[in-house]
């Protein structure tokens, strides 16, 4: 599959100087101004110029991108994004769901013109995809509408006219990530000019964001259904969320019904406080067409096992087997970041919206392999096959010989367990080997709650962590690795498979990325 | 050529004569726009996706474009929005396969919120895609029937 050189999104200044305005540094001198560097496809960067900034291109690459293994087009591409590919459906049969009367007169305008352009619009969306009905949502919304490029300034219309006539969510809801910080990250006088430059529009999608009954700021997070941030339906509830990873684990984690849905789509379902009733959210549709045979000798990279996954069932549901020990019967806070880590990546590979994993997840404990389709497919994962995929993994630093700059960790958002594993493994190694810094940074993306819940229970540690060269934000951390700048200038790490896939970050196991902090450099043989 | 006619499923009908614009692979809605969605460009839209070379660096305003689905970024709806809000989007958009969920949203937003419609057929099978080639004549009728030269 196809990789990108590096992740460009909002137009910024070199690499160097933004880790050097992180928290701690200090500007590079003689640094440039703002002016981006380095020609995009088109041309230069400044809006208006008839040219795009670099920083764009990040935005052609998802977990769709329609190639195949040898990283062309694949002619037999066919992914509907709603885990079915759906190619039964009879092109000479028209087809409209069943509306309730309630529904109905929402169509025809007798609640307002907005609320019906909203139930016109997810009915519409509904009958494309064979809906039977529209179920009323529980728990509460989360959004992937969360950056302002000018080009989103018809969805934010669109939001401002339901804002205009009252129309708010049914339940507060959440929003991805910040797709900048201004206090931690872009700290610079040019820097945060680039940010307002680039998402002229942010204040404006905050303000309708709030209006229409997004939670406040601080929640902003990828992974919404953390404790501290607490969007995390029961079971069984019907909710319209948006973002690949959220989507992945509400379905599979927390056992919650949703499709995957489109920026924008999700919000419209808010609005009217349902959503139509097919793929993901039905029974049918959440039958595992794979059984994935994990037979690694030990526990497995987690992420390695999402991309191997990912790669082979593209946006089929697959039900996981061979992993039940890791968990001790149970999802609980301290090992939930495995299948954070494993679900992203294979909503990042694939295409993935559910999965089910044997034993451990709320499908499969109540309904076991009765969950696989006649006919099923297998996959047996072995640590021969994790070494093939993660031998794959080429190195796309713009220096293949370059020295790793930067850690990330934290993407998905990072948990508490996994911020107080690392300040804990970070700073007893540096203890053990004398050393007072790690010899290259670590970012740690986390939102804002679950940074100050390590805050207020291990501050000593939390100190100590800054001190030893360990920063938090609560930005999105593909949208920091898309800074401007930043493949030419950094060469940087990750323990996340969702970022190795969208960036030009190396991906490496926990062990090997402690020994490249304290050390700085790669060992041989990793 | 000789005329070739094929049915699909009519999701945003309309009747439409012009000229096709093939993309035989996933066309990619967001990195096909960029020129039009942050560079301000606005009297034309060439497409810049370096990845698909059929495409790459052709006006595309105003096209009628056939392919198989949309693939990328799931700014792809907002991105259809953005571009028809300039006057540059399709004026018609004919898919071999299922519509996926992301330029459908698009779609269907940009024709119920602003009164623009991207006539929308997909289903049209993939004896379609692999008849069209760039610059047939090509009609479009509302009851999904497509006729290609």
């Amino acid at each position: 599959m196809k990789r990108r050189e590096f992740v460009h999104t909002i137009g910024l200044v070199s690499a160097s100087g933004v880790l050097l305005s992180c928290e701690g540094g200090t500007p590079s001198p003689g640094r440039a101004g703002t002016a981006a560097s380095g020609a995009a496809q088109t041309g230069t960067s400044a809006s208006g110029t008839g040219a795009a900034p670099d920083w764009v291109r990040s935005l052609r690459d998802s977990d769709m991108d329609g190639l195949g293994p040898d990283g062309k087009p694949d002619p037999n591409y066919n992914a509907t994004r709603t885990g079915h590919a759906r190619a039964d459906v009879d092109p000479t049969q028209p087809y409209q769901m069943p509306l309730t009367q309630e529904e109905q007169d929402i169509m025809d305008g007798k609640k307002g013109d907005a609320l019906a352009k909203v139930m016109k619009t997810v009915v519409a969306f509904g009958n494309a995809f064979g809906a039977t009905k529209l179920v009323e949502l529980g728990g509460a919304p989360h959004s992937s509408v969360f950056n302002a490029p000018p080009f989103m300034k018809s969805i934010i219309d669109v939001f401002s006219t339901c804002a205009d006539e009252g129309l708010k969510s049914y339940a507060p809801f959440t929003v991805n990530p910040r797709p900048f910080d201004l206090y931690n990250v872009e700290t610079l006088p040019d820097e945060m000019a680039m940010v307002f430059e680039g998402y002229p529009l942010q204040p404006e999608l905050d303000y309708v964001l709030t209006r229409i009954g997004a939670r406040g700021m601080n929640s902003r997070s990828c992974a919404c259904y953390l404790s501290e941030i607490g969007n995390a339906p029961e079971p069984g509830t019907y909710v319209a969320w948006a973002e690949s990873s959220a989507v992945n684990f509400g379905n599979s984690v927390l056992g919650v019904r949703t499709n995957r849905n489109a920026g924008g789509m999700e919000l419209l379902c808010a609005l009217i406080g349902k959503a139509p009733y097919f793929g993901l959210m039905t029974d049918e549709g959440r039958m595992a067409t794979w059984l994935i045979d994990v037979r690694t000798t030990k526990e497995p990279d987690w992420g390695v096992l999402g991309a191997a996954i990912g790669i082979k069932v593209t946006e089929d549901v697959p039900f996981v087997a061979g992993v039940d020990k890791y968990f001790g019967g149970e999802v609980t806070k301290e090992n939930m970041h495995k299948l954070k880590a494993m679900g992203s990546s294979t909503a990042a590979n694939g295409a993935v919206g559910l999965y089910h994993v044997e034993g451990v997840t709320p499908d499969a404990k109540q309904k076991g392999r009765d969950l696989l389709v006649e006919g099923y497919q297998t996959y047996v994962v072995d640590d021969a096959e994790l070494e093939r995929i993660y031998s794959s993994y080429p190195n796309l630093w713009s220096r293949n010989d370059a020295k790793p700059s930067l850690c990330f960790i934290g993407c998905p958002h990072n948990t508490y367990h996994e911020l107080l594993y690392w300040g804990e493994l970070i700073t007893e190694e540096l203890k053990k080997r004398g050393q007072d810094k790690l010899k290259i940074p670590m970012h740690l993306f986390a939102s804002i709650p679950v940074r100050n819940h390590l805050l207020d229970d291990h501050p000593v540690l939390f100190r100590d962590m800054k001190r030893a060269g360990m920063s938090f934000t609560n930005m999105c951390a593909l949208m920091f690795t898309g800074l401007k700048g930043f493949g030419e200038s950094h060469f940087p790490v990750t323990n996340s498979n969702k970022a190795r896939k969208y960036s030009s970050a190396r991906y490496f196991p926990d062990d090997i990325l402690l020994e490249i902090v304290m050390t700085g450099e790669i060992p041989a043989d990793a | 050529m000789a005329k070739q006619t094929f049915k699909g499923r009519p999701l945003l009908p309309g009747d439409l004569e012009g000229e096709a614009t093939v993309s035989k692979q996933p066309f990619n809605t967001t990195a096909s726009y960029f020129d039009n969605m942050f560079a301000g460009v606005r009297d034309k839209a060439p497409c810049t996706d370096s990845d698909n070379p059929e495409l790459f660096r052709k006006d595309i305003a105003d096209c009628i474009m056939c392919t198989s689905q949309t693939i990328g970024s799931t700014f792809g709806g907002a991105a259809i929005m953005g571009v028809a809000e300039m006057g540059l989007g399709p004026r018609a958009m004919l898919f071999s396969r299922h519509i996926d969920s992301i330029i459908s949203a698009g779609l269907f937003m940009e024709d119920i919120w602003n009164e623009k419609r991207i006539i929308t057929i997909d289903l049209l099978g993939d004896e379609f895609l692999e008849t069209v080639q760039t610059g047939d004549p090509i009609a479009i009728h509302a009851d999904g029937t497509v006729e290609v030269g």
